[in-house]
Parts: C-alpha cells; structure tokens; sequence
C-alpha cells in the first residue's frame, strides 16, 4: 500500500499535492510516535516526564526521530533533483543544526546554562528539533526562500506548508507559553526546566496538528468546491 | 492640517502627567498615611502631667538603671506588683479556641484541649481578653505593636530600608533600661526587631513552614533550665507551630488538638514552677499569654476580618476580684492595650507612641488611689501624643499650680471639634480626679465622685485611643478612588495621544511612499507589545511573580528581541528610502549588519540575566556575581578595570568614528577621557573596595569626578548647538533660492536637520557614556561589568534602529528599549524588596551626612539602567531614518520637532502609566493580602519611583532635543542674515 502510494508520488513530476488521508496519516503517525514514546516510558522504564525529564526527553526523539525524518522525507519540494535517502540525510543533518538553534533560543530566553542541565537541554532541543526545524529541512532542504516562507513570513501555501508551519509554530508558541509557570513558588516538581516547557510544546504541537488538519480539510473542501 | 499641533500635544501632555502626579501622591497619603511619631523614649517626665514639665530633669541619662527604677517609683506612686515577666507569644492562636466567642464557651473538644488554662479561667487565677489586632495581622508589626503600643503605618517601614531593629519606644527598651535581663526563646523575629537586647536567646526561623513540632520543641527544650534560673527578669517564649498548623491544615486541622494540649503543658510548667512555688522573698512572677493575630478557617491571616484580628491576651497571676459573668462581656481590649498595661504593672513609663488605654480588669488589686494615679499616667502619655499630631491642642486652662476653684462649675458637656473635644474630655476628667482628691478626708462617701472620675478618664482614654489608631490604620476609601480616578484619567489622555500621533505618522507615511511594505497590517512584533502589557498587568496580581519580576522582563525583552530578529530575517534589506539607493552588496551588509547587533542584544543580554539570580525564592541559586566573588577579590578587581576601560574606549570609539563637529569632539572626548581616568585612579586607590570610601582624599576625589562630568554634560549641551556652523556653501544655496521657490524651504530645512541630528548626535551619546562612567564609579564592583553589557546593548540596539527605517514602528522600538531598561534594573541585582537598594554606594563623595544627597544617589543607582535606556533616547532620535521628514515643511517648523519627539516621549510615559494605574488597582484590591506589606507596598514603591525616574528621563529628553532645535534655529537666521549681509 505505501509502496504503491510512493510510486504514484514518484511518477508525479515535482512536489506533489498532498492527500487529505497522508496528511491526516502522517500526523496521526508522529503523534502515534509520542504516545509510544510515553508509553515505553511509563511502562517499559516506569519513568515519566516529572521524575525523569532527561531520559523521557530521549526516549521521545528516539521515537519520533525516524517517524518525522521518514514520512516527511516522502514529500520533499525538489522531488527530481533530491533522491528519498538524500532527503533523509537531510533531515537526520537538520536533527542537530535545529537543536543547536533551539537550545540557543531556549538559552537567550533564560533557560539555565548550567552544566548540571546539559543533558536535559540537549534532549530538549533534539526534541523540539524534531517538532520545527527537522520536517521542513527534510522536505525544503537548502531553499532559503522556503524556509524564509515558512517560518519568518509564515505564509504556508501547499498543504505540506500547512502540515510544517502549524505544529512547528504551535510547539514553539506552547514552549513559550509553558515558561511561565517556572519562576512561580509552588514548588511543585514539573515547575523545573525543562519540564512544564516540553509539556506546552507538546501540547502546542498537538494544537498546531490538529489545526493543520483542519485547515487542509477545509482548503481540499474549498477546492473541491 | 493635522489636528494634533505640537504646542497642543505639549500641553495635553504636560497635563496628563501632572494629573497623573496629582493621583498618584492623594493615593499615595491615602494608602500610607504618615502620621507624626514622637522621638526619644519616655522617661521620668511621663509622670508629671503635660503641661507642666516645662522644668525637665536632663540628668536622668546618667542614672545608673536602679537608681532610674526607684526613681520611677517614686514617681508614679505605685509599687510594681510583679518583678518578672513571662510573656509567652502564641503565633496565630485565635483567642475564639480558647476563650469562645460572644458569651459562649468554646467547643468541648477545645475545652478538652487545654484543661489547665481553662481551670485557671475558671478558678479566677487568669483574665482572658480578645485583643483586637490592627491589620496587617502578620507577625512583626503585631510584635510591634505589642511592645509598643503603636500602631505603625508601612512608609517608616519603608523610611528605615536594611535594619529592621525597632527604634521607636517600647517596653523591651524601658525595660533595659532599668536594668532588666532579658531571655528570648522562640520566632527569631525577635532578634531582628532587638539585637543586642538579650542575655541568652535561641532563635528558630519559621521558614519552614511544614514543621510543626521541631519548631516547637526547639523553645521548650531550654524552658526547664530557664525557669529554674534566676538571673533574669523577662523571658520571652515564642511558640510558631500553631501558626504552621494553622497554615498546613486550617483551624479545624486534626494537629490542632495536640498542638492546644502541648501550649497548654508549657502554661502548666510555668504556673506550677514560678507561680505557684514562689518564695516570698523573690518576688512576684506574672505570665502572660498573646497571640500576635487569629487565623482564618483556612489558617491563613494578613487581613483585617474578625478571625484573622481576633487575638489572645492572657493574664495569669494576677488576683482577680471580678466576677465571671461580667468578664465574659466585658473581654474585648485592643492588642494595644497591652503595653501600656504592662508599662504601668511593672512600673515604668508608658512608650511615647502608645495609643492603647490600660486594661482596667487587671489593676483590680490597687488601691482606689494607685488606680487613679494610673489612669492618670495613661491619659498624660496619651495627651502628649495627641498634642504631636494636633499642633494647636494645648488645653492651657488646666491648672498647672493646682488652684482649685469652683470646679464643679467648670465641668461640661463636650462637643464640637476634636480638638476641643479631647481638650473638654481632659479637663473634666483631670477636675473631677482633683474634686475627688480634696474631699480625701472624707473619703468613705466619695465613692460615687471616683466612680465618675474614672468614668471621665476612659471616656478621654478610649475616644483619644480609637481616633489614634484610626488615624493609622483608616484607609480614606474616597480619597484613594479620586487617585485612581484621577490616574486613569491621565492614562487616558496619554494613550490616546499616542494614539493619534501613531495615525498621524501612519498616514504622513502612506501619503508619501507609495510602498507596498508599509500598508496597514499588524505586525507580530506590535501585536506582541500590547501583549507584554497584559501580561505585565495580570503578573502584577500574584505575589511570586511580583516577587520574581526580573524573570519576566527578561523573557518578554528577549521575545520581542527574537521577534525582531525574526523580522530582519523577513526583509532583511533595511528599508525604506535606502531601499532604492543601496546596492546588493551595501543589502548585504546592511542585513548583516541588523543580524549581528540584535544578536549582540540578545547575548547580553542573557550574560545580564545570568549576573544576578534575583529575585526572593531562589537567591541563593548559583549565578554569575557569586561565582565571581567566590573568585577572589582579584579577579572582581581586574574584571571592574577591564571593563572601565573598554567602557571608555568604546565611548571615544564611536564619539571619534561617527563625529561631525570635530572641535566639539575633540573637548568632548577630553573632557571624558580626564573623568574615565579619573575613575580609574580611584578604582586603583581602592583596592579594598567601598570600606576606604570615607576617608577625606577619596571624596574629595569624587566630587572632583562628579565636578567634572557635570560640568561637562551640562556645558556641552548648553554650548553645542550655538558652535554649530552652517557652511557658507550651503549658504549661498539656500541664500540664491530663497526668494524664487518653495524648493530652497526644504533645503534649508534638510540643512538643519542634519545639523540637529549630528548635535543630537553627540549630546545623546554624552549623555549616555558619562552615565555610565557615573554608574561605574557608583555601583558595587561587582556590576561593573552589567554597565559594559548595558552599554554595548544600547550600541546595538542603535545600530540596529538606525538601518530598521520604516519597516518598523517607532513605537515598538522604544517599547524594546524600554524593556531592555526595564530588565537591566533587575540584572543590576535589584528585586522588589526594598532589602537590595545598594545603601553602601549612597554616601560615596559625601562629605556630611545629607539625607537629601545620598537619596538621590540612591535613586542613580537604583534606576541606573532604565534612566540609561530613557537618556539614551536623545541618541535614538538622531539615528533614527527621518529622511521622510523634511519633506513636511510646509507646515510649521514645530511639527518637525513634534513627529520627533513625539514616540520617545510619549510611550515610557504611556506605558509607564498603564503600569502605574493597573498596579495600584491591583494594590487597591489585594489591601488585605497576607502580602500586602511584604510584597505588594514594597513593590509600590518600586513603581512610584519609576514613574518618577520616567518623569525625569522624559523632561530631560524633550528639553534636550527642544533646546537643541531651537538654538540651531536661530543661529542658522543669524548666520544667514550675516550672510545676507556679507553678500550685499
């Protein structure tokens, strides 16, 4: 079945529309990716997110690393010029080129620099990596005007636009909104960094892809009309 | 013609801000009202009556403290009935759990709870009182009042910033005075409100608010060795872990009970041992009772409900001659009341500040005479006080000498104001206490003469007592809505003449580009400012953001840096005019040019964050300063030089590469570099840092510096703009023209407008790096370095500003860079506790103590940074891409000057006010806070003397650039009208 589809994808000639099911496919997959993440974690290792942020940080992108870089390499924009692995490669090299962005936006915003938090803040920014940057470098790769598109002007056009831009931009707005709570005085465990930060930028990925959806829906429903 | 002339927004402006000052002072007398307090300490003279004690004995200082007892003694008339104390404080014991409420006993199973102290109630052997306390019901201004007798406002909190110790007169100081010794077992409040006042104590912290019993039994582990001593005269035992209970599980907590029954074996151990075993020969022991405030259901307290005020006086020892029916009607006293009761039981004199009235209840036991004399004492003291906060109070026709005629003639009713109120009350009482004395012989059928003598005193005592305490804790509910009233009238005003110079600029813009990029459409970097605002505001209302602030400015500044960024990244081609004239490679550089300075913003300002943790509840993590003072004193040292002189060579840096009025420049750039090493001669001197400030050469030194830089400043910006020359070239142009066209009108316009912007130029940045150099020389070593950062941010900012054109609103870069300031105040190791104001640095170059001096030098160091950011605006409107102003000339020169003036004046002082008035509001509401002296008041403050240091920066600003402006103009008419002359 997704043999097939991925040669008719292949027979078209540049990129290609997206369908209403591979979209809605390929974001229940990457939320599949997190539910398993927290699933092993609560089972397999009976850790979560509070106790143990580092190593669930890790089981997380350990999960959704090959589940981002793979669906989203199948909808790269060059699609003559950029073979499926290349578009893997890219996106296994924009893992750590974004995680170094975020942890450095995370930094300027006044995340702890500490050397006690390093790990916490790598596996962070690895996850938030995978959220924002890793999808587009997969499907984008160096086409500064896309990325220019996407995430300064963020004016997504083609559905893959949509399904890039809104959870990206949802992770990073709902990291920026799970901040707050830090420097409050309940102490209270998940008010740790970067805890209550991953909790908002996984709630605010799951927003921007339910949202992602909708908007595609409702354009493929505009369209059809 | 716009609606909105300059002249016009001047004076709106100006009225708006002097509304705002008008608000914000009624709200500030009404929310904290300053009222008149006595110096000094009571002595002997508080036993002669007020209007007599015109001859004072001045010799009582040298007294040796038992002489000064028996003199008191001898006084007063009255011999202490007790010689030890006991005051044992029960922290948040609502008086309700042991004494019940409104007649009825309380519950069973509190009955049960406490069943010594019951059965002492109930044999007559103690006197249990309500004692109301004043709000805020939170422990050290209750303790206060306890030993005071005074009910203090929060601004002499505020007045005495580091030391906590109580300076006002009060029981525990008259009593060392007379030579007591004291022991304090318990809440280490206690020490900080005394040092040095204690013969042996041991302090817990109540920090911890979890524990319930180690805070407890810390006190009672040393009370059976103190009761067996008896080397002192007053024990103090402060009991915490009702309060925690009370905090953790509410009144009905199920620890309650235990914690009842383990306060009620304490009272029964020191009845036992030093009650009821006493030798004659050691005297006479009284242990009283009190909790500081109540609690509500939910155990909390700070507020002013009838749980949270509802506190404990227990007075155990004392022979009791009333009967109980009367007692439990007639228990409700004030927490005042206390200390003057105390006062007179042990016989010294009552503090100068008291406003309480003796409990009558307890000096049963004196002779008709004794009780008398005591009322007596109680009404001078109170009389005094009342002649401190009425000036014109003197009640001279009370007989000194003590001729007594026709008394009973004299007496009468009294009306009218209060003054003669109180005057009337007084008189009468003291002639019928005479009436009474002189009919002493026949003293058996004068029973009915004392009884309305004391009747006469109580009504003076207590209508004297309740129009004191109001007066300190009364909150005008009338005047502080004017306040409010009145600043939100004032924030009205501003905003919408921000708003309406905002539409004018946006539609000058439109009218004259016809660009694409500049079409209305709301960016998110301006959608994100009024965020902030709401944000800020709704942060305002919790006690731990208050608390944590530095935390938000930093992460909104940074936002909106990154935002900012963001947008580089979006047309990363500057803009506007330079649009057309720029080549690719001029784009580039340009692009990266903004790139790099805002990155260099945000990296400072990270490092800034990290300098200072901040803040109340993690102070202690670890961060820059700390890490550096652990370094060694070295390498502060070194850290503090290297950045003076980066400092000032990044001064003369741009003050040399970017200079136009090269002889200005050179003066300018001399006058700096003689300060700077000056600076630098003192850092050397002082290797040991702010200890060796005293001495004579290093203030002499100082105010060299501060001589200099004044002079400098203020020279430069009174001189320059006259120095500046308007090249003949120009002048001829502009002189063939003048009569033909309306082109030349332009030119000459452009001309000056070059002209303002290079003097503007040089005058923001001497504004900005002698600041700086001010600030080094000030601030604590440590935040040398936070100077430079701040410097180099500003650098950036106005580097990136410059090439930003017209794709950026104005308003939101000086939003940015009050942000920037704004989080700078709290990098510089400022919070919103009054606890990090910087004292030491306040008396530096001061040869005598000048409280007015070394307050402003406070406030320039409090408010170094965002004075910085507010001065480095004169700077900002000379960057500033105006190139679509001249074109404007058509109308009056002044709309010139007010597009731009109008922005970096108007929004610190719009969203200063939208601050100012959301967080009185918040004030307003949260009056009854746990907090609301802690956290919320302190802060107030803080927002006060920013709209202040706003006010301050804003006129600076204006009047700069105005002065400027106007200067060139005329000496540009002069020097054409020279040249018109020359050339006939």
């Amino acid at each position: 079945m997704k043999q097939k589809k991925n040669k008719e994808m292949a027979a078209k000639p540049s990129s290609k529309a997206i369908s209403k099911a591979e979209a809605l496919a390929v974001h229940l997959i990457s939320g599949f990716g997190l539910s398993v993440a927290f699933w092993v974690a609560h089972n397999v290792h009976s850790i979560t997110l509070t106790s143990h942020p580092s190593h669930t940080l890790c089981l997380i992108w350990v999960f959704e690393c090959p589940a981002v870089i793979l669906l989203y390499s199948r909808y790269r924009k060059d699609h003559e010029q950029c073979s499926y692995f290349k578009a893997v490669g890219r996106g296994l090299l924009g893992l750590p080129a974004g995680a170094l962005i975020n942890a450095l936006g995370a930094i300027v915003l006044g995340a702890p620099a500490g050397i006690q938090y390093l790990p916490k803040t790598i596996n962070w920014s690895l996850v938030m990596s995978l959220f924002t940057i890793v999808p587009a470098a997969s499907v984008f790769g160096s086409s500064w005007t896309d990325w220019q598109r996407i995430f300064a002007f963020t004016k997504p056009i083609e559905p893959v636009d949509y399904m890039i831009c809104l959870p990206a931009h949802g992770a990073v707005i709902g990291a920026w909104f799970g901040a707050f709570p830090m420097p409050l005085d309940w102490e209270r465990p998940w008010q740790e960094w970067p805890i209550c930060v991953s909790y908002g930028a996984i709630v605010g990925y799951l927003v921007g892809i339910v949202a992602s959806l909708g908007f595609i829906l409702v354009r493929q429903h505009v369209k059809g009309d | 013609m716009p609606w909105l002339t300059c002249t016009k927004l001047t004076l709106f402006t100006i009225a708006g801000v002097a509304i705002q000052m008008v608000g914000l002072s009624i709200f500030v007398f009404g929310f904290f009202p300053v009222k008149p307090t006595l110096p000094g300490h009571s002595g002997s003279e508080s036993f002669r009556a007020p209007q007599c004690d015109l001859v004072r004995n001045e010799s009582e200082s040298d007294l040796h403290p038992h002489q000064l007892r028996s003199l008191y003694k001898e006084l007063s008339g009255m011999p202490p009935a007790f010689d030890r104390l006991i005051l044992m404080v029960i922290d948040g014991l609502p008086a309700e759990l042991v004494l019940g409420k409104d007649g009825k006993p309380p519950s069973k199973a509190l009955m049960e709870a406490m069943p010594y102290t019951q059965s002492l109630l109930a044999n007559g052997m103690a006197i249990g009182f309500h004692a109301k306390a004043a709000p805020p019901t939170v422990t050290m201004p209750r303790l206060k009042a306890m030993v005071s007798g005074a009910i203090g406002g929060f601004l002499d909190v505020a007045m005495n910033f580091n030391t906590q110790a109580m300076l006002d007169d009060n029981l525990l100081g008259q009593f060392f005075k007379i030579g007591w010794k004291m022991v304090m077992l318990g809440d280490e409040t206690w020490l900080k409100l005394f040092p040095g006042l204690f013969l042996r104590h041991d302090g817990v912290s109540s920090f911890f608010v979890k524990d319930t019993v180690h805070v407890d039994q810390n006190v009672s582990r040393h009370l059976g060795y103190e009761l067996s001593r008896d080397d002192w005269d007053f024990l103090i035992l402060h009991y915490l872990g009702l309060d925690h209970v009370g905090h953790i599980g509410g009144r009905n907590s199920a620890l309650m009970a235990p914690k009842l029954r383990e306060m009620d074996e304490v009272v029964k151990m020191i009845h036992m041992n030093s009650i009821l075993n006493q030798k004659n020969d050691e005297g006479q022991t009284l242990l009283v009772v009190v909790s500081d405030h109540g609690m509500t259901e939910s155990g909390n307290h700070g507020g002013s409900s009838y749980e949270e005020t509802d506190s404990l006086a227990l007075f155990i020892g004392v022979k009791n001659n009333i009967s109980d029916d009367f007692l439990s009607t007639h228990n409700i006293v004030h927490q005042v009341d206390i200390a003057p009761t105390l006062a007179l039981l042990f016989g010294v004199p009552i503090p100068k500040n008291n406003v309480g009235v003796l409990i009558a209840e307890i000096f049963g036991y004196l002779s008709e005479d004794q009780q008398m004399k005591a009322l007596e004492l109680n009404s001078w003291q109170l009389l005094r006080l009342l002649q401190a906060q009425i000036p014109g109070l003197s009640c001279r026709n009370y007989p000194c000498d003590g001729s007594r005629d026709d008394q009973e003639s004299r007496i009468a009713k009294c009306s009218g104001s209060m003054e003669a109120m109180f005057c009337c009350l007084y008189t009468n009482a003291a002639l019928l206490q005479k009436s009474w004395m002189s009919k002493e012989i026949s003293r058996s059928n004068s029973r009915e003469d004392y009884t309305s003598t004391v009747v006469g005193y109580y009504e003076f005592l207590r209508t004297a007592s309740e129009w004191l305490s109001r007066r300190a804790t009364d909150k005008p509910v009338r005047l502080l809505t004017v306040g409010i009233a009145a600043m939100l009238l004032s924030c009205l005003i501003l905003l919408s003449l921000l708003f309406h110079t905002c539409k004018e600029v946006y539609l000058r813009e439109q009218s004259l580009f016809d660009l694409e990029s500049i079409k209305q459409t709301w960016y998110l970097d301006e959608t994100f400012v009024l965020g902030v605002v709401l944000i800020l505001i709704v942060s305002m209302a919790s006690s731990s953001m208050v608390e944590e602030e530095q935390y938000i400015w930093h992460f909104v500044a940074s936002t909106l840096n990154l935002l900012l960024l963001r947008k580089t990244i979006k047309c990363p081609t500057g803009a506007g005019a330079q649009d057309l004239r720029s080549s690719s490679k001029g784009k580039n550089k340009i692009s990266f040019c903004r790139l790099s300075s805002i990155s260099v913003v945000l990296i400072s300002g990270r490092i800034l964050r990290g300098w200072h943790q901040g803040g109340v509840n993690w102070t202690n993590l670890p961060d820059i300063s700390k890490w550096l003072e652990q370094a060694g004193t070295d390498n502060v040292k070194s850290i503090q030089l290297v950045s003076c002189l980066l400092v000032m060579s990044l001064t003369l840096c741009v003050l040399f590469l970017f200079g136009f009025n090269m002889k200005f420049v050179l003066v300018i750039g001399f006058s700096f570099l003689m300060s700077g090493l000056l600076v630098l001669q003192h850092f050397v001197k002082h290797q040991d840092g702010m200890f060796a400030s005293s001495s004579y050469s290093t203030t002499t030194l100082v105010q060299i510096i501060y001589a200099i830089m004044g002079i400098s400043t203020f020279g430069t910006v009174v001189a320059l703009p006259w120095f500046v020359r308007f090249s003949t070239s120009e002048m001829g142009l502009s002189h063939d023209l003048y009569m033909s066209t309306s082109v030349p009108n332009e030119v000459q316009n452009n001309t000056l407008l070059v002209k303002l912007r290079e003097s503007l130029y040089l005058v923001g940045w001497e504004y900005i790096s002698f600041w700086c150099l001010l600030q080094l020389l000030l601030q604590q070593t440590i935040n040398s370095m936070t100077i430079l950062l701040l410097l180099v941010q500003i650098l950036a900012s106005m580097l990136y500003f410059s090439y930003s054109g017209l794709h950026q609103k104005q308003w939101v870069e000086i939003a940015a860079l009050y942000f920037l300031g704004m989080a700078g105040h709290f990098a510089l190791g400022n919070s919103n506790s009054l606890a990090t104001i910087d004292v030491a640095g306040a008396f530096m170059g001061i040869s005598n103590h000048s409280t007015v001096l070394s307050g402003i030098l406070m406030f320039i160091i409090t408010y170094a940074s965002p004075m910085l950011f507010i001065l480095s605006m004169v700077m900002y409107v000379s960057v500033k891409d105006t190139s679509y102003l001249p074109s404007l000339v058509n109308a009056d020169s002044t709309q010139l000057l007010k597009l731009m003036l109008g922005f970096p004046c108007l929004v610190p002082l719009g969203l200063n006010s939208i601050l100012l008035t959301a967080y009185t509001i918040v004030l307003l509401i949260m009056r009854n806070h746990l907090f609301v002296w802690s956290v919320f008041s302190p802060k107030y403050i803080y927002v006060c003397t920013t709209t202040i240091c706003v006010y301050i920066g804003v006129s600076v600003v204006a009047t700069t650039v105005t002065y400027t402006y106007w200067v060139l103009g005329l000496s540009k008419k002069m020097q054409s009208k020279r040249g018109h002359h020359h050339l006939r």
